[in-house]
């Protein structure tokens, strides 16, 4: 946690600005995904309130604050209430554990008659050795909200929803666990934070003994496990309930899934939770495909020298770095989710047996398949 | 004392799940309690320094089979349980008694074969995350190799004794 | 002091203790409950508790084994769940109860 009182308490601070950043991005990307519909099917989404329409979404929160509170008469009260304050720890958990941007350094200084040593802080909620088994762990207890408010309504249609959602997740979690550890065979770590690192500078690698470097490429993982990289995107779809596979809250079939009975705020708090599941799905597979928080052809410790060269060794750099890295991730992060958005407004909906099928008999066999290219190429490249 | 105050912590809240699970009526809240109770069990392995199993643990006993089980009570609704408990005070008397034995006989294990191990304190020895991780794939693929493919066999029988249990004629899926 | 030292330091007697207890209770659940689902998580609990008491042991000796072993009791653990809920399903589907009375039906 930290040494003295300013590192303990500048920690705490990081890691509520991280929850906190969750639950802010969501009004954005709910107002990205309404005028990107809008922008797909030609007319203008929400436009009215603030620029943009961009404060439509704090006037519905405001709506959401008003509504009754409401709850069926068949519902089991405890479940009823505690599935959608559960839906938000897997994804903030797991967020935490996802490194925004480098280290960046407070250098020693003297306050209040007192030396404050030198600090380093990374722009990640907490750093867990096991990174990917954590978030693993974490995004497995997102099944347990969908199944206590399915089965906490009291209502066939919501029942029938969470089993749905949660028979889908735990499908399609082999092919993602799959993909994550043929990424863990890559890079030999399991740590987010060393994945990284790995990905610096252009594409260079070890083949069969010779050094191979290709300089108009960038050192991105997507280039050892493009099979992979696909199959992680489709998988997280799938693990985030979206579009093509939110078969759970098929309107047609099933009202609206598990959150049927749900209206108001505590709607707003499952919205939180998925939206969350998105963000984490795509900060991972940035961290895993696309270099993280990295530049593409210019490291980190390049970037920090430039800064440094313009405004001296100090806080003021090490920060402007951080910052600089953090916005990078942003970005893409922000082009994954547009990638999100853009698929819900055009693909269709799976049928149900389609969708086991195409979890169990096609994206888990390639899962396989690519573990097993990726491991003989590996052992093969090393050998000879 | 920092180090007390977690361990505490963490025991007392697998033991709320465990005990929650044994008295609550309801199968799926104890069910509940369970995932709780295994959650706190994980933390006392990352406790202990073995942080890749306690991740392992949570992915495959909360994530995996307790979905399996919260999923089975919940097709069949089972809200309408009478008797959670079994029958006869005489029997219940009996039942706790052994395993009051059980438990006194365990302790007594413990302090007389391995008494060696009551005043060692946990000392802080180094984390075992990804040095460790390798050195156990390099034990598991080495020296118990044979019972990693021995379990690989079984998980396959398992696979296809399961599907063909449950596929049996009666319900919805009445064949012929 | 002396008894309050029980609560301030941790030993690993503490780690045994409190699995012998875990493993005590799920015995319990077992003996008690009749639930066969609930039997069976009771069984699990078991099982989690023999797992804690491995993982001491491989701190307090500092040997990786008893984490493997944990892995391979993880493995079965998974595996006996599965075969256990797809008896309890063809189960359910005979008696339209999971409850420890129809082992009374079984003939053997």
């Amino acid at each position: 946690m930290g040494a003295d009182f300013l590192e303990v308490s500048l920690n705490a601070l990081k890691l509520i600005f991280f929850f906190l950043m969750m639950v802010q991005m969501v009004p954005l990307l709910v107002w990205l995904e309404r005028r990107g519909a809008g922008f797909i099917q030609d007319r203008l989404g929400p436009n009215r309130v603030g620029p943009f329409g961009l404060t439509q979404l704090l006037a519905d929160a405001v709506k959401f604050l008003m509504k009754e509170e409401f709850i069926p008469q068949k519902a089991v009260k405890f479940l009823f209430y505690g599935a959608p304050i559960f839906a938000l720890i897997p994804a903030s958990l797991a967020l935490c554990a996802i490194p925004f941007g480098p280290k960046f350094e407070i250098p020693a200084f003297s306050f209040w008659g007192r030396h404050w040593g030198p600090y380093e802080f990374i722009l990640q909620g907490y750093e867990v050795g096991v990174g990917i088994v954590f978030i693993l762990a974490a995004a497995s207890l997102a099944v347990y909200s969908i199944l206590m408010a399915g089965w906490g309504s009291g209502n066939k249609y919501s029942l029938l929803g969470a089993i749905r959602a949660s028979s889908q997740i735990i499908s399609y979690e082999l092919a993602l666990g799959l993909t994550i550890v043929a990424v863990v065979l890559i890079y030999g770590t399991f740590s987010l934070n060393e994945m990284v690192t790995l990905q610096r500078g252009p594409l260079s690698f070890e083949f069969f003994g010779k050094m191979v470097t290709i300089d108009f490429l960038p050192n991105w993982g997507i280039f050892y496990q493009p099979i992979g990289a696909f199959l992680f995107l489709a998988a997280s779809f799938a693990e985030s309930n979206r579009l093509p596979f939110d078969l759970p809250e098929g309107e047609a079939e099933l009202v609206a899934g598990f959150h049927t009975e749900y209206g108001g705020f505590k709607m707003n708090l499952f919205f939180i939770g998925e939206y969350g599941h998105m963000i984490v799905a795509s900060a991972l597979l940035i961290t895993f495909y696309f270099g993280g928080y990295e530049l593409p052809f210019l490291t980190s410790q390049e970037l920090l020298a430039i800064y440094q060269e313009a405004f001296g060794v100090g806080l003021t750099s090490s920060l402007l770095n951080a910052l600089t890295h953090f916005a990078v991730f942003m970005f893409k992060i922000f082009i994954v989710l547009w990638i999100f958005i853009h698929v819900r407004w055009t693909l269709p909906r799976f049928r149900y047996d389609q969708l086991m099928e195409l979890g169990w008999k096609t994206m888990l066999p390639w899962a396989l398949g690519n573990l097993l290219l990726t491991a003989l190429i590996y052992v093969a490249s090393k050998t000879y | 004392m920092v180090e007390a105050l977690l361990f505490w912590f963490l025991a007392l809240v697998t033991l709320f799940g465990a005990v929650a699970m044994l008295l609550v009526p309801n199968p799926i809240y104890a069910a509940m309690s369970l995932v709780v109770s295994m959650i706190g069990i994980s933390g006392l392995f990352a406790f202990l320094g073995a942080d890749f199993i306690a991740g392992v643990q949570v992915i495959v006993y909360a994530g995996a089979v307790l979905v399996l089980f919260v999923m089975v009570l919940m097709l069949f609704d089972l809200k309408s349980e009478t008797q959670a408990f079994s029958k006869g005070l005489l029997s219940r008397i009996f039942k706790v008694a052994s395993v009051g034995f059980l438990l006194g006989g365990l302790i007594g294990v413990m302090v007389l074969e391995f008494s060696w191990i009551l005043p060692v304190f946990m000392q802080s020895s180094p984390q075992w995350t990804m040095t460790g991780v390798k050195k156990m794939a390099q034990l598991l693929f080495t020296e118990y190799m044979f019972i990693f493919q021995i379990l690989g066999v079984l998980l396959l029988v398992v696979a296809v004794g399961a599907v063909a249990l449950a596929r049996s004629r009666g319900g919805t899926h009445e064949r012929a | 002091m002396k008894g309050l030292e029980l609560f301030t330091t941790v030993t690993y007697a503490h780690f045994l203790f409190l699995s012998f207890v875990l493993f005590a209770l799920g015995v319990l659940g077992v003996l008690l409950r009749r639930n066969l689902i609930v039997v069976m998580m009771s069984v699990e609990l078991m099982l989690n508790a023999v797992n804690l008491t491995f993982i001491t042991f491989a701190k307090a000796l500092n040997q990786l084994d008893g984490q493997i072993f944990v892995f391979f009791v993880m493995t079965i653990a998974a595996a006996e769940a599965a075969v256990g809920l797809a008896i309890v399903v063809a189960i359910f589907k005979r008696f339209r109860e999971v409850n420890i009375r129809f082992f009374q039906f079984l003939k053997g």
